[in-house]
């Protein structure tokens, strides 16, 4: 066939919360991407493994841009990398480290594309010292039916950029772009120190800002909540096996992990895997780590995932300012205390940039709450009460992870929420891009 | 190491392409869509080293496709291998198809490949070179549908056959691949009696057997079984499957 074609697939997001039958393109062509009729609704895909469903829903195509994902041009002495939009993050990594270069930030999932990174604007391992996904992005070449192909970069329409990251795939498909690069260290020391609490946790990331890699991990279960671990990735001279022991493409966590057909993580599986964990690693010490390992740990975590079940999980995420973080610490260990929901892991990261649009980015720490069947009642209500409690102390909920946020704590959550669905809406004209979560969240 | 493969931008062209570069041969690409071939020639240079060359053409238009390709050749240099995964069908070709739409496909599937042939003759001789055509499963037994596309495949098989009835094997090697099913843009969105191929997969196969001597093969080899069924299936129940 010379025109586009469609087929139908079930979609579903990563923590499973909703699934659909859509209308899928797959362009494989340029002259695909601006095939579709301009009148019909349509949203850009990349490796469609957000927790949320961002890239299908709503009745409109998915364009899955996975065929657009060639190296375009490389510039190795100035650390530059002209890519297709399509590209897995895992295979670019793969690319540049062997040369010597690395994008500083990456998300945890080596499938996600570059487009995808783009209009989630993503954090990597360490976003107070690396920033988010569009520091790295110098130019992109954006494609939507009614403007047609436009590039974009902070001098060139700097608005359609500037909406863009973190635009949630509204302002069209990114098709291209241009990537600014790090040096990686040569090899990393995982340091881990231990912590009884999130405030304690708090104190230790902030301590550590400047480490290449910077998170902790911590118990959510109310007799034990926030006891965990930090762990500061530190540069050391050793060749920690950067490039060898970047595992290949096939031992990549998949796109969607197939659910055990029952669920590992009820009381007993939370309370043996929390034991595990801090058995294993909750005590001071340190070990060199390769930089591969220490970008996509998740790699190993496909138990981990399929241990949800069929019921899935939910991930809420909220970046709450340094001075109302302890009280909101606090506060929800109190909550947990109350309602005993089933977390099955909190896992906290330090910012410190200045919040854009909707990106999730801002000045202080970050808990990435994982749960277990999120649709139950008392997991629902958990979840509720979690939001009225970041809301409260000044939280900014992460939109591409969190299944569960509507429209109107949105709103309150992200301060200038209107201005930038307004800005969203002057770059799609007829709202001609939307998905389930834009839909969900009214954009 | 000098192969050419028309029909590079896309599907199995495309993975043909990378599992060459892969393999370490220079490279001339040739499709209609420059800047998928500018894009899939960048990539190919960057991750395997290797030079490739483009010419984007539409085979449907052009008088005279062979001999562009003959001038994007240096005016010495020897072709190791032609590939000929290029191809198009239509949903309608099934008696409704205008003169303009029959040419077009007659001219991608059957008047560029036979073109293309001619040109290049001589430099693949002076390399005892191989040529790579591709037919199709749809050619077994003339249906309702994809009449021309299907008539175009099989004068494939007779073009196949001509080039080993005047070539020595040592002078020429010839190598006809009838894929079924292949999860391509050709393929997205239909309703499939049976699972498709992997483009990746079959490319492996195919550049694996450039090296070996003149065949007819079905690809994957199951489609040689299915093929055998069409064809041995009774005339009265044969035309019952219509649908
Ligand atoms: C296990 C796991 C770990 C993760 N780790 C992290 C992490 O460490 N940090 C973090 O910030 N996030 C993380 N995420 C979230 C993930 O990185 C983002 O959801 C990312 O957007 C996924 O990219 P994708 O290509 O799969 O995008 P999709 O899920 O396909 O789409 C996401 C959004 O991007 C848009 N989009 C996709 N491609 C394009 C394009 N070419 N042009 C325009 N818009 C496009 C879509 O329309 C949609 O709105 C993680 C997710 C999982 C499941
Ligand atoms: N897919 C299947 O199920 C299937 C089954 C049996 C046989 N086959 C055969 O296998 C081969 C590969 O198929 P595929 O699925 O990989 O096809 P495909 O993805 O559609 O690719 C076809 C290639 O041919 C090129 N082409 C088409 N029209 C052209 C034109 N006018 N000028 C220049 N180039 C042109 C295309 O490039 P541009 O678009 O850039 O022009 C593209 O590179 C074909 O011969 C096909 O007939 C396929």
């Amino acid at each position: 066939m010379r025109g586009y074609a469609l087929g139908e697939s079930h979609l579903t997001s990563f923590d499973r919360q909703f699934e659909a039958l859509c209308r899928v393109q797959r362009p494989d062509r340029y002259r695909l991407l601006d095939a579709l009729p301009t009148d019909v609704p349509r949203i850009p895909r990349g490796g469609g493994v957000s927790y949320v469903a961002a890239s299908f829903g709503a009745g409109g195509v998915s364009q899955e841009l996975g065929a657009f994902d060639r190296l375009l041009a490389f510039d190795e002495a100035a650390g530059r990398l002209t890519v297709e939009a399509g590209a897995r993050i895992g295979d670019v990594q793969r690319f540049l480290l062997a040369r010597g270069w690395y994008l500083a930030v990456a998300p945890g999932h080596p499938r996600a594309s570059i487009g995808g990174c783009i209009a989630a604007d993503v954090h990597g391992k360490n976003p107070a010292r690396d920033g988010t996904f569009r520091s790295q992005v110098e130019a992109m070449e954006l494609h939507a039916p009614l403007r047609g192909t436009v590039v974009a970069s902070r001098q060139r329409n700097p608005e359609l950029f500037e909406a863009s990251c973190g635009g949630l795939g509204l302002t069209g498909s990114i098709a291209r772009v241009r990537l600014k690069l790090a040096r990686p260290p040569s090899g990393l020391v995982m340091r881990r120190v231990p912590v009884t609490s999130l405030a304690e946790a708090a104190a230790v990331l902030r301590e550590s800002a400047n480490a290449r890699v910077l998170y902790g991990w911590h118990d959510g279960r109310a007799r034990a909540f926030g006891r965990g671990v930090v762990w500061v990735g530190l540069s050391s001279d050793r060749a920690e096996g950067a490039v060898e022991d970047m595992p290949p493409r096939d031992a990549d966590l998949p796109a969607t992990v197939r659910a055990l057909p029952f669920e590992v993580w009820n009381r007993a599986g939370i309370a043996a895997a929390n034991g595990w964990l801090g058995w294993r690693w909750r005590r001071a010490g340190q070990s060199p780590e390769s930089l591969a390992a220490a970008l996509f740990p998740l790699n190993r975590a496909r138990v981990y995932f399929a241990g949800f079940g069929k019921a899935g999980m939910a991930e809420a995420q909220w970046l709450v300012p340094h001075r109302r973080f302890d009280a909101f610490a606090e506060a929800l260990a109190d909550e947990v205390a109350r309602s005993r929901p089933r977390i099955t892991l909190i896992a906290s990261k330090l910012f410190a940039g200045r919040a854009a649009g909707l990106s999730f980015d801002g000045n202080g720490v970050a808990l990435a709450i994982q749960l277990a069947a999120p649709r139950e009642a008392p997991q629902q209500r958990f979840l509720e009460a979690l939001a009225g409690l970041a809301l409260a102390h000044e939280g900014r909920p992460n939109l591409i992870k969190d299944s569960s946020l509507d429209g109107e704590v949105a709103r309150r959550g992200i301060a200038g929420f209107d201005t930038a669905r307004g800005q969203l809406a002057a770059h799609n004209p007829g709202g001609l891009h939307g998905s389930e979560l834009s839909r969900r969240l009214g954009l | 190491m000098k192969t050419m493969v028309v029909g590079a931008s896309s599907g199995l062209g495309r993975e043909l392409a990378t599992e060459l570069a892969r393999r370490k041969h220079d490279l001339v690409l040739v499709a209609s869509g420059r800047r998928d071939l500018e894009a899939l020639a960048a990539d190919l240079t960057l991750r395997h080293g290797v030079a490739v060359e483009l010419v984007a053409l539409d085979l449907a238009t052009a008088a005279d496709p062979g001999a562009r390709l003959l001038a994007a050749l240096d005016a010495e240099s020897a072709l190791d291998a032609l590939l000929l995964p290029l191809g198009m069908s239509r949903g309608h070709d099934d008696f409704s198809l205008d003169a303009a739409a029959i040419g077009e496909l007659l001219a991608i599937n059957l008047h560029a490949p036979l073109a293309i042939i001619h040109a290049l003759l001589p430099r693949l001789l002076a390399a005892q070179g191989v040529i790579v055509l591709f037919g199709s499963v749809a050619a077994v037994r003339g249906r309702g549908r994809n009449v021309v596309y299907a008539a175009a495949k099989r004068a494939l098989v007779s073009v196949y056959e001509s080039l080993r009835q005047r070539f020595a094997p040592g002078q020429l090697r010839v190598q006809l691949y009838e894929p079924g099913f292949i999860a391509t843009n050709l393929t997205w969105g239909m309703r499939l009696p049976m699972p498709a191929s992997d483009p990746a997969r079959l490319a492996r196969q195919i550049v694996a057997g450039l090296g070996r001597g003149s065949r007819r093969r079905f690809v994957p080899a199951r489609y040689a079984l299915i093929a055998a069924l069409l064809r041995g299936l009774p005339w009265a129940l044969y035309r019952r499957m219509r649908a």
